[in-house]
């Protein structure tokens, strides 16, 4: 127990040095002095005062939240489905936000701040929608990540269409909007996501004991008393909203939710408090540091903030395939 | 033919342009952020080059641009250096820069003008209009003029002439041609160029060879990039049944200078009209390119 205490003070000082580190990095010069004076008291110049509160703030807390919702959205579909491999990407999500995303580009390309995010996320939460409702009529919980597979390939496929009779630049607009970023968040966007990642955690808190009976099976589950479909769908809905959310402001930012909470199971345990607890703080800290190589690592230009978290997040998928192979 | 005198007023202002820098630029001019290399382009046309305090990746026109800082590309921008070189002006292109970040720097109360050319006119409205904000309207209504004047002569000289059936080849895999609202289609209308596929919905259709064999083309544009070692073009000589191909009248104008919406197009334009009407000439008259639709 004490060991899991100290794991735990050593997870939040990270989260916390995370934080206070990646204010230092960005394209823009500013000593940390300056910066220390803008924190503390009052910036020396306003282009630094611009900078530091406008921009970089909102950024790094907006990495803090996304990631702590995508990776706990990912050990929490993980433990209700019994499945390692669940991602709440396989669902869809990105896909119909990508096709919600696409028709607010080429509709209403002039009302595009409010549209765009408000539009993905209606295209995220369809597609979960739809998928919810084709594993209901299966009748199989094994069935709904290949049913998400495939309303994914249905909605991009619909993109991809609307894209073709689309002005050609609309199409690499969303191309690179579904490639994600971090560059165009506000605090407003903080807000959204941090509301609701607090309404996800109080939940999944309160009802961690009956998740920790799902690991068991349906059958053990059923038999201590829980309503497991009605608990499934709960945390499922939760997942969705959250996980739609973040794909809405920042775009298509994959695999964070599939790989943090494998790598929090060999940290600290495979319950569901200490996993979703465990998985909000590495998640977090992880996207911080993601941020930070997208928005400093190239002179003049981003990289956008999905292809590193995929790159890293396919080499992982396969590593743990392999690791399964080995103990089978 | 071109009048040797539109061409030596228009080289005049050009070099004039080049050498007023110097002389012109002064502390009250305003700096600029110039978002596309069109735009970079146009700003050093009416005199405005040395206003340029950031750019985007790929303005390489004049040779000075290439020294202009980076502040991103047509994806994203990088919002704190913009930030820090406060510009006074930002001019943007709507369809080749990201619309968040464009949304972003309003909101951060930075003042953004749009350049949207569509057609060849619209290039000397905005060579004024650029001349007009940054302190340049005397060599901007010069070189707008210089332009109109020309395209005016371009016109004139090839309206009425006997359309040709042309097949524009904009990529090779998949084949892809141009429409009505796209900016190839405004060279074909100027060179009295018929494009069966203009009325298509889409501005850049994909198309299959057959139909290209169905509209028995006169002549064939296939554009080609010198940047784009490796860009192919199709393979029409598998094609001889097309007329154009049985003649051997494909035309191969340089891609970079027909793509990019600056004062430069126009002489990509006097070219390639130069050349179709060379081939118009060799056309029994008869061989009228007609509506197959």
């Amino acid at each position: 127990m004490t060991k899991l205490k100290l794991t735990f003070i050593a997870l939040i000082a990270l989260t916390v040095f995370s934080l206070a580190a990646s204010i230092t990095f960005g394209p823009a010069n500013i000593s940390t002095s300056e910066l220390m004076h803008c924190l503390f008291s009052q910036c020396n110049n306003a282009i630094s005062h611009t900078v530091i509160w406008q921009v970089r703030i909102p950024r790094v807390l907006v990495a803090l939240v996304a990631g702590m919702g995508l990776a706990v959205a990912g050990a929490i579909l993980q433990n209700t489905t019994r499945n390692p491999l669940a991602d709440p990407y396989l669902f869809g999500i990105v896909s119909g936000a990508g096709l919600g995303a696409t028709v607010a580009s080429i509709s209403l390309a002039n009302e595009m701040t409010i549209a765009l995010p408000l539009a993905a996320f209606l295209g995220a939460l369809l597609s979960v929608i739809i998928v919810m409702f084709i594993a209901k009529v299966l009748q199989s919980m094994e069935q709904m990540l290949l049913a998400g597979v495939a309303v994914s390939f249905m909605l991009a496929a619909l993109t991809q269409f609307i894209l073709y009779f689309g002005e050609p630049f609309a199409t690499n607009r969303v191309i690179f909007w579904l490639m994600g970023s971090l560059a165009r968040v506000e605090m407003n966007n903080f807000y959204v996501i941090a509301a609701i990642l607090l309404a996800s955690l109080i939940a999944i808190f309160a009802l961690h004991r009956q998740i920790d009976a799902l690991l068991l099976g349906d059958d053990s589950a059923t038999s201590l008393g829980v309503n497991v479909d009605k608990l499934r769908l709960l945390m499922l809905a939760l997942c969705a909203a959250l996980t739609a959310t973040i794909v809405a402001y920042c775009g298509g930012i994959g695999f964070v939710g599939l790989m943090i909470p494998h790598i929090v199971r060999q940290v600290v345990g495979v319950t569901t408090l200490k996993l979703i607890f465990g998985s909000a703080l590495i998640g977090g800290s992880f996207l911080i540091w993601v941020d930070v190589v997208a928005r400093s690592s190239l002179m003049h230009a981003e990289i956008p903030i999905g292809i590193i978290t995929s790159a890293l997040g396919s080499l992982f998928f396969l590593f743990i395939m392999y690791k399964s192979r080995i103990s089978q | 033919m071109i009048k040797a005198k539109h061409l030596f007023a228009y080289a005049v202002l050009l070099l004039a342009s080049t050498f007023s820098h110097a002389s012109e630029q002064s502390s009250t001019k305003p700096s600029i952020l110039a978002l596309a290399p069109h735009i970079v382009e146009m700003l050093y046309d009416v005199g405005a080059g040395e206003q340029i305090i950031g750019t985007t990746e790929h303005a390489d026109y004049p040779e000075a641009a290439k020294k202009i800082p980076r502040i991103g590309n047509y994806v994203r921008l990088q919002i704190e250096r913009v930030i820090e070189l406060q510009p006074d002006i930002i001019i943007a292109w709507k369809s080749g820069n990201p619309s968040d970040d464009l949304q972003r720097l309003a909101q951060l109360g930075f003042t953004i003008i749009y350049s949207q050319p569509n057609t060849f006119n619209d290039i000397a409205k905005e060579l004024r209009y650029f001349g007009k904000v940054t302190g340049n309207e005397q060599q901007g209504e010069q070189v707008a003029k210089a332009f109109e004047q020309q395209l005016a002569h371009i016109e004139s000289t090839y309206k009425g002439k006997e359309k040709i059936t042309t097949f524009y080849e904009l990529w090779s895999r998949p084949l892809t041609t141009v429409a009505k609202n796209s900016w190839p289609q405004e060279f074909l209308t100027t060179c009295a160029a018929y494009n069966p596929f203009e009325q298509v919905a889409t501005p850049y259709p994909q198309i299959s060879v057959e139909q290209v064999l169905a509209m028995s083309v006169q002549l064939i544009i296939q554009p080609l990039s010198v940047n784009q070692t490796e860009r192919e073009g199709f393979n029409w000589q598998d094609w001889p049944v097309i007329p154009a191909v049985k003649n051997k009248r494909i035309l191969q104008p340089n891609a970079d200078a027909l793509h990019r919406m600056t004062t430069r197009s126009l002489t990509a334009l006097k070219e390639l009209c130069a050349e179709i009407d060379s081939i118009r000439i060799t056309l029994p008259k008869t061989a009228k390119g007609t509506n197959t639709k």
